[in-house]
């Protein structure tokens, strides 16, 4: 016979969840969102960006409603390419691919970035828009 | 093309012929895919391409003021904006509504023009808006979507006091007959609201008009005259389909065939007509094309009969053709009728007179105005000044010839719907003269 295990109110919290930790390599938002249960702004033990010892080189423009993301994986050609979306001077970014917008802004005669073209065509850069899916 | 022998003679009678070249590429959507993309790029490219056009504008009217964004404006600096209009119209029809006033059981008469003396023009460039005041700019003429340049400055409440307006005006234009010789007269027959299958419409009156312009009736002078004409374009509503039978139910054969008569009536009277000389038609309204602007050419399917003729031309709408060096350019009228909607003027030349000075051919789309989300160009934009600007389905026929500030002619048709008034344009190709063509059926009724 199998020993009884206790099955008060006690024993009822003290299960543990046996999933293991998550580690998003993928960037949807869904599994963003079930990570990030505190808020940034609560978070003083890390030093915010740009000060000394700080560990995050997520500008503060992209920490929108202090949602950090914790994906380190955010490389300098990704912070390139988020820069490219983020400019206005070529027009809207949501609901074009990247390489196009590139591509209608190069026709404009705006001038875009060389090095942009380069890592969506060959570095295999996020063809998406930052704000593709979330918006 | 010969038209038919006259039985007493034996002279023929020759069609006169003219070069068509079909400019109808922008408006093509073809392979384009909807990847849930919004209006915002259509703005922007409008707002782009204006800039270029007003900045070099702005160099010749104003060399010593200075451009600026409208989030660098100073408190009474005088200074130069470049932007859109935004009108915003407190009668203006907004989905919002359902949720904000109570629902009434009977809906409140729907006024057909929208405007109230509260409306006020706001512009809006890239970096954000600022509200206009001033004698100078008439809320009722200005309609959302028109990129214009600013001369004012800041006021200390945060709007922009306007002294003047640069608005980008006429296009350059091809010169008239550009390596053609015209010596003979021309004629092209423009007509529109033919509503075939509708109650209102006369099937006798557009048999008339079929007889009369491909030489089929008439004496020898009439014939002779019908010889001059060279081509013939419909401006949009041909067919009127019986919007009751499209309750949502799945229709049954006796239903489809109902369904499927104007277009076959349309169809033969079509094919007598490309039997014997060139025609356009273009899509309107009311036709079973796509809804919003610009419309696609009505597929070859639904014209069996008329689309085996090389002389028949699906066009889009709106249309671009030049025939022997002269450039045409007209809508089935969306456009017009819509800018009637939003703004004031008294005639219906006034508002086409507006888009042209605007450059732009619709600039109320895709606000009021149902328009493809392009993301790369806006097809609206009018690169090159027409010689003949028209506009179809209108209450009645006017005309005008506008002379522009650097020497552009064109002339502006109003063509009256068909099945109401029972005449067409004719326009004279070599010297942009127009009149009408009424048939009349009335001292036939017994």
């Amino acid at each position: 016979m199998a020993p009884r295990r206790n099955t008060g109110i006690k024993e009822f919290y003290a299960q543990k969840k046996n999933t293991p930790p998550v580690k998003s390599k993928d960037r949807t938002p869904a599994t963003k969102r079930q990570i990030d249960t505190v808020p940034a702004a609560y978070d003083d033990a890390r030093p915010s960006t740009g000060t000394l010892g700080s560990d995050s080189a997520q500008p503060a423009a992209l920490i929108a409603k202090g949602r950090r993301d914790y994906n380190d994986d955010i490389d300098n050609m990704e912070e390139v390419l988020r820069q490219f979306d983020m400019n206005m001077k070529y027009g809207p970014c949501i609901g074009v691919p990247r390489l196009e917008r590139w591509e209608r802004a190069s026709k404009l005669g705006l001038d875009p970035p060389q090095q942009v073209k380069v890592f969506l065509e060959r570095a295999g850069g996020i063809s998406d828009c930052l704000w593709e899916g979330r918006v | 093309m010969q038209a038919m022998e006259v039985d007493t003679d034996s002279h023929h009678l020759e069609r006169k012929q003219a070069d068509y070249k079909g400019q109808d590429e922008r408006y093509l959507l073809r392979m384009q895919r909807y990847r849930g993309q919004q209006y915002s790029h259509l703005y922007y490219f409008r707002l782009h391409k204006f800039r270029e056009i007003l900045n070099t504008l702005i160099q010749k009217r104003w060399p010593n003021l200075p451009s600026c964004t409208i989030l660098g404006l100073e408190d009474g600096k005088e200074c130069i904006i470049v932007g859109t209009v935004y009108k915003q119209m407190q009668l203006k029809p907004s989905v919002l509504d359902e949720y904000s006033k109570e629902r009434s059981v009977t809906p409140i008469a729907q006024p057909h023009n929208f405007m109230h003396p509260d409306d006020y023009l706001i512009l809006e460039d890239d970096s954000g808006r600022v509200k206009l005041t001033g004698n100078v700019l008439s809320p009722s003429m200005y309609v959302t979507g028109v990129v214009a340049a600013l001369h004012g400055k800041e006021g200390s409440d945060g709007d922009f006091y306007v002294q003047s307006i640069l608005e980008a005006g006429l296009p350059p234009q091809h010169p008239l007959h550009s390596g053609y010789s015209l010596k003979d007269n021309k004629y092209i027959v423009l007509v529109s609201g033919l509503m075939v299958g509708s109650m209102k419409s006369n099937p006798l009156q557009f048999q008339l008009l079929v007889d009369y312009v491909t030489g089929h009736s008439g004496d020898e002078q009439e014939q002779s005259m019908a010889a001059q004409i060279v081509r013939v374009i419909i401006a949009g509503d041909s067919v009127d389909m019986q919007q009751s039978l499209l309750a949502g139910q799945s229709l049954g054969l006796k239903e489809q065939r109902r369904l499927a008569e104007p277009i076959k009536e349309l169809d033969l009277a079509l094919t007598q007509l490309a039997a014997a000389m060139p025609v356009d038609i273009m899509p309107g309204p009311n036709d079973p094309a796509n809804f919003s602007l610009p419309q696609q050419p009505l597929h070859k399917c639904l014209f069996s009969g008329a689309s085996a003729y090389n002389t028949f031309v699906s066009a889009t709408n709106p249309h671009q053709f030049d025939l022997d060096g002269v450039c045409f350019l007209g809508t089935s009228g969306q456009n017009i009728d819509d800018l009637g909607k939003y703004s004031d003027a008294k005639e219906k030349l006034d508002y086409m007179e507006r888009t042209l000075k605007w450059r732009h051919l619709a600039p109320t789309a895709p606000d009021t105005l149902g328009c493809y989300p392009f993301t790369d160009r806006d097809p609206f934009v009018i690169e090159d000044c027409p010689h003949v600007y028209f506009c179809g389905n209108q209450k009645k026929y006017a005309s005008r010839l506008l002379e522009g500030s650097e020497g552009q002619v064109v002339r502006l048709v109003c063509i009256p719907s068909f099945c109401e008034t029972g005449s067409a344009v004719v326009v004279n190709i070599r010297n942009l003269e127009c009149h009408l063509l009424t048939l009349s059926t009335s001292s036939l009724v017994g």
